[in-house]
């Protein structure tokens, strides 16, 4: 098996393209949530959302294009023979709202694939892409599926590209499932009473040692190991037992080689609702017993991004890995009992050199990812 | 996604069910009818076509989530692994084009002037892969779960991702592909039939095999209908062979 080396890493979230910005208003504790004025929120269960700054809708397509293109600019060269991988959980459902109201709109962008297959030709990507949808866990789980390619040696280089943006249909959703908090959410805190609704997106380049020596590249960080699960219990609901995602943090330390002693931080799901948290707390116990791993969440800064939440935390966490240091969880304050000892709401010091993330989503699905800083020294010239 | 284990270069993974619910009707790999999914408009599909005992969630699925746990159902049937006592570390990688785009429709009337009444049941059903979290809740199936839809629609690349989980390590994963017809409101656009279709694949068969693909493939050795699923299964059904396997009892009492 090759290593997975990530070789260059682009986001755009509440805080902005600069990835500058985002770790420095994540270090600071600062939210990007605010009131929605992309829609009449009336009726609805909050008015909040963590949107981007300056992104609206040009035409009758989606705004994911807007927010893809803004992405766009800030993606490193590709090496050629680069395969796209698309992650959402809705794509261009924005498009489909105005089919459904009688509005001018682009109906090409609906299909799943539409919007990830734009995104190929716009990149001039020749090899035939594809796209992941796996609910809240789908950008984590487009990295898994895009390493286990490296690894095989199927391919030497991959483009994970994960987006989503806020629309009334995802909003009024939530609503409706009473998932959404009246104020900004307060992950893995005692008064937690639900999410707030994020966009962005974020790309993440893999490419294999040898391509990355080849030309030149220098590596970010390294995705060790991965896994995904599905609990087999609920659609919309997490295992009370976490089950599903002990099991994918197992499977994914064991494909890494290392055991829950080497994690030196948890870039959690936090979702801010009472069974999501409760869910993963009960996980990370489990597996770290009374070792007190740092936990973070960033949902309480950048919102739920859904398909883009993985990647985006993936982006943060590789920043994490540089610096030796885990941004605190914004929106914690008074700590639910399960939690304490573990979350933060200010920043704290890695405690090892692996960090694991794990998001979880609607029908049961679960993913945990291993992952690594720069490699240096002799790991960065021996393949293993 | 991957497990633990190191690739396995010229490994086999065998293909030991098929599963298909399409315009012409429903079948299997080792039924007699022969796999097709043509034109035309998918029939209702009811609990009793697919479940022989009561089923108390199958009613309440939307139209795509039916429609792709019948292929799925079907598929490991005749695979000889519906039967279940224990979850399983199976994983399913699934291709659809419009996925629940009818159900989203659906739940977009019932916005209407009322955005507070929205339909939260409608809404659960609006991402393409819950009808895979019924499957592994009414399977008992705990891997890996993931919609990953290819460009033309082929099932390629659900295919691979299936190939890849045993490779990894695994030891079942079914590989599908699920589509009702275009929603009416959507511009008409080359597309496949409606249907659903779902494979098996294992690394250590219950029953006589199907056929045999190679763990890393298409790219490494297969035949060239791996990359696209409905043609694969039209080489490996019983009811389109010309040579069907010896044997399509229980592995070991043939």
């Amino acid at each position: 098996m090759s290593r997975v080396w990530v070789v260059g890493t682009a986001s755009v979230t509440a805080f902005g393209d600069s990835p500058d910005v985002l770790w420095g208003e994540l270090l600071a504790g600062k939210t990007g949530i605010r009131p929605l004025s992309r829609f009449s929120t009336e009726g609805y269960k909050t008015s909040l959302a963590a949107c981007v700054p300056g992104l609206n809708s040009t035409g009758p397509g989606s705004l994911v294009n807007v927010l893809l293109d803004r992405l766009c600019k800030h993606l490193p060269p590709l090496p050629p023979d680069t395969l796209l991988i698309a992650s959402t959980t809705k794509g261009g459902v924005d498009c489909l709202e105005r089919v459904a109201r009688g509005l001018p709109a682009a109906p090409d962008e609906i299909p799943l694939p539409a919007l990830g297959a734009a995104l190929r030709r716009r990149l001039g990507l020749t090899t035939p892409g594809f796209t992941v949808s796996a609910a809240c866990a789908s950008g984590s789980i487009a990295l898994g599926r895009g390493a286990q390619i490296i690894a095989s040696g199927a391919a030497t280089s991959v483009l994970v590209v994960a987006f989503d943006a806020v629309s009334e249909f995802i909003f009024s959703g939530f609503s409706a499932l009473q998932a959404l908090s009246r104020d900004a959410c307060m992950p893995f805190d005692r008064g937690r009473s639900g999410l707030t609704l994020g966009e962005g997106a974020a790309a993440i380049l893999l490419a294999s040692p040898e391509l990355a020596r080849c030309e030149g590249r220098e590596p970010v960080g390294e995705l060790i190991g991965w896994a995904a699960s599905n609990d087999a219990v609920h659609i919309t609901a997490p295992a009370r037992d976490s089950r599903g995602l002990i099991q994918a943090i197992g499977a994914a330390l064991a494909h890494a080689g290392i055991g829950p002693g080497d994690v030196g931080a948890v870039s959690a799901h936090g979702t801010g609702t009472i069974y999501n948290d409760l869910m993963e707390l009960n996980a990370f116990r489990t597996i770290f017993g009374e070792r007190p791993v740092p936990v973070y969440g960033v949902k309480g800064a950048l919102g739920h991004t859904l398909g883009a939440a993985g990647a985006i935390e993936t982006v943060i966490a590789l920043r994490a890995l540089s610096e030796g240091v885990v941004p605190g969880t914004v929106g914690f304050r008074d700590p639910d009992p399960a939690a304490v000892g573990l979350v933060h709401s200010e920043p704290t010091p890695l405690r090892g050199r692996r960090l694991l993330l794990t998001n979880s989503g609607f029908g049961g699905v679960n993913a945990a990812l291993v992952l690594g800083g720069r490699p240096h020294g002799p790991r960065a010239s021996v393949d293993g | 996604m991957g497990r633990a284990q190191a690739w396995t270069a010229e490994m086999k993974i065998f293909v030991t069910g098929i599963g298909w619910v399409g315009a012409a009707g429903m079948g299997t790999g080792r039924g007699s009818a022969p796999f097709a999914l043509p034109p035309g408009e998918l029939p209702p599909i009811s609990r009793r076509d697919v479940f022989p005992d009561p089923d108390s969630r199958f009613g309440r699925l939307d139209a795509f989530s039916r429609l792709a746990l019948a292929g799925v159902a079907l598929a490991l049937r005749d695979a000889g692994i519906e039967q279940w006592t224990l979850p399983r570390a199976t994983a399913i990688a699934a291709a659809t084009t419009y996925g629940c785009t009818g159900t989203d429709l659906d739940y977009l009337a019932t916005l209407g002037d009322a955005p507070g009444l929205a339909s939260p049941q409608l809404f659960a059903y609006t991402l393409p892969n819950v009808f895979l979290g019924e499957a592994a809740i009414r399977f008992g199936l705990t891997g890996p779960t993931l919609i990953v839809s290819d460009e033309e629609g082929t099932g390629a690349a659900a295919l691979e991702t299936a190939l890849d989980y045993i490779a990894g390590g695994g030891d079942t994963a079914l590989a599908g592909i699920c589509d009702l017809a275009r929603p009416a409101k959507l511009p008409k656009r080359p597309e496949s039939p409606p249907g659903a279709l779902f494979l098996v694949l294992e690394r250590r068969p219950t029953l006589e095999p199907l056929g045999a693909l190679s763990a890393r493939g298409k790219r490494h050795g297969n035949p060239d209908d791996t990359h696209d699923l409905r043609a694969l299964a039209g080489r490996l059904c019983t009811g389109n062979r010309t040579d069907p396997p010896a044997s399509h009892t229980r592995k070991g009492t043939a």
